[in-house]
């Protein structure tokens, strides 16, 4: 296909009366890792939230594989193959952990290939593996987080969408992270992040967007971004 | 002596899985969507003239019949859901309890202005077991046993169906599940009608055993807090267990005391466990 797995058109949207989203335009491209930067309550998670169909629009459109979904609900995006990693990790905590990855791969098209991408995610995970019959709620936080990835794993997704994922993470975990993505990547699944931890993030990534008060304030390449006065003094402390 | 006993624990454990069947539909839909069925004793005496049709009607033992009534109840069900839970899913939990409050009035008014308050009761005679000098007729034995099926297929159903697994997932985590690509509004459409069903199951093995007017599933209900209480929220299991022991409660006190105390129990019961374990004597798993 030539146009961009998901592309974000003017987006505006919030919650009750209040507007978080002023006109956002972003574009994640076949193959690649896009992230999205920006402080505390700049809007990323109310952007993906949007992505995913859990709020809906006020204005704009999003268009998936070229599709326009502005107006399909989340559950049938996720049969498309748009697929969250939501904030928090959100796993099923009464389920084993084996459950909560069968879960993942509810939809027709991921039913198919379950044991394929049980395969996959376990070996990105072998921790999981030696804690299947484990009820998920008494996992450890790393180990939430390794399971809400390995989920998302196995949805057989064409685009996975992390949001926070090194989030309250210990720095060893944190690296983990990213290094699984960095896998990710390699395996030519499109990505896009939504991450604090800006120097990783820029590291690995394609491109990136940077917003601020519900505004797209910058975008650029990974590298170009991190040569940039304007990060560097913002984001990274330099 | 030691016959009497034996006698009002086999009664005890046969009714005691009844009651836990009507208790499961409470259960699953109280813990699933955080709703509580203010119209759950409506649907068991539903269950109950259900009975005396396909009895009087359709000569049809109501032991065949009870698996129609299942099909119909999940379809009726998840009408009702649609009609009057639907849009106040997500409101307080005050608008949802008036919801199924209105349901309740609808279908009492409707029965009382249809088949009045009369008793009725329906004449199945199968004979009867002779245990130890006790003897249990026939339809307590099989509705003993309809009742632990109907549970063991719930619990089959919550844990080992795509559809099952669906409404325990939508019950730990909504937004989680939708993501993951379920139809969530369907699922808890379907639990509710499940709920709706088994209730409406459990009133038609009642209706075999006591005679019944469309106001006898208030007392079932109230059975069906306590069980809930007792055996906690989002599991069969538990509310088999909490039927069980509220059944046996029930036929051993009764040996020493009138049976029109009964009900004070269950309060005394209901209101003791909420003072002295507010989360339910079997903790939620
Ligand atoms: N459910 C909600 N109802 C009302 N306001 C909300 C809701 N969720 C988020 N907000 C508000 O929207 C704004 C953007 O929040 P959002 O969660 O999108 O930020 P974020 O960029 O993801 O921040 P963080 O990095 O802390 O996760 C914040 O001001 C927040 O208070
Ligand atoms: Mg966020």
């Amino acid at each position: 296909m030539t146009g961009p797995a998901l592309q974000v058109e003017g987006l505006e949207t919030g919650y009750g009366e209040v507007q978080i989203l002023w006109g956002i335009d972003i574009n994640v491209p076949y193959g690649t890792l896009t992230t999205i930067l920006g402080a505390n309550g700049a809007g990323k998670s109310t952007l993906l939230r949007a992505i995913t169909g859990i709020i809906t629009p006020w204005k704009g459109k999003v268009f998936f594989n070229g599709e326009e979904i502005t107006k399909v609900s989340p559950h049938v995006r996720a049969s498309m193959g748009l697929i969250m990693v939501p904030e928090g990790r959100l796993i099923f905590p009464g389920m084993t952990v084996l459950e909560n990855l069968e879960m993942g791969a509810f939809t027709k098209r991921a039913r198919t290939r379950m044991a394929e991408q049980m395969d996959y995610a376990l070996s990105l995970f072998p921790r999981l593996k030696e804690r299947l019959s484990q009820r998920a709620g008494t996992l450890s936080g790393g180990e939430q987080q390794m399971l809400a990835v390995a989920r998302g794993l196995m949805a057989s997704p064409e685009l996975l969408i992390f949001d926070e994922p090194s989030l309250g993470l210990a720095p060893k975990l944190v690296i983990e992270v990213f290094e699984t993505i960095q896998k990710l990547k390699e395996e030519g699944i499109t990505m896009l992040l939504v991450e604090q931890n800006v120097r990783l993030s820029l590291a690995i990534t394609d491109y990136a967007y940077v917003l601020a008060e519900g505004k797209v304030v910058m975008e650029g390449r990974g590298d170009e971004l991190e040569e940039s006065e304007e990060v560097r003094r913002a984001y990274l402390g330099v | 002596m030691l016959a009497t006993w034996l006698g009002a624990v086999l009664n005890g454990t046969l009714l005691g899985l009844l009651y836990g069947l009507a208790a499961i539909g409470l259960n699953l839909i109280w813990g699933v969507m955080n709703v509580i069925n203010l119209s759950h004793g409506a649907f068991i005496a539903l269950g109950m003239f259900a009975a005396y049709f396909m009895v009087h009607s359709f000569h049809l033992s109501p032991f065949i019949g009870v698996f129609a009534v299942l099909v119909m109840g999940v379809f009726l069900g998840m009408a009702t859901y649609f009609v009057s839970l639907h849009r106040i899913i997500s409101a307080p939990e005050l608008s949802t309890l008036l919801a199924t409050y209105s349901v309740s009035l609808v279908i009492i008014g409707l029965g009382t202005f249809i088949f009045t308050t009369n008793p009725r009761a329906i004449d199945v005679r199968m004979g009867a077991l002779s245990i130890g000098g006790t003897v249990l007729p026939m339809t307590r034995v099989l509705t003993g046993l309809f009742s632990v099926g109907f549970i063991l297929w719930l619990y089959y159903f919550l844990y080992r169906t795509w559809s099952g697994k669906a409404i325990r997932a939508v019950s730990m985590n909504r937004d989680a599940a939708e993501l993951m690509g379920i139809n969530t509004t369907i699922t808890l459409a379907l639990a509710f009608g499940i709920g709706v069903a088994l209730a409406m199951t459990a009133g038609v093995l009642a209706a075999t055993i006591f005679p019944f007017t469309i106001l006898s599933g208030g007392g079932y209900e109230l059975k069906s807090f306590v069980i809930c209480v007792l055996g906690g929220l989002g599991s069969p299991l538990g509310a088999m267990i909490g039927g069980l022991i509220l059944g046996l409660i029930e036929n051993l006190i009764t040996l020493q005391i009138p049976t029109s105390y009964v009900p004070f129990l269950e309060f005394a019961i209901l209101v003791f466990i909420l003072v002295v374990r507010p989360t339910g004597l079997l903790a939620r798993r």
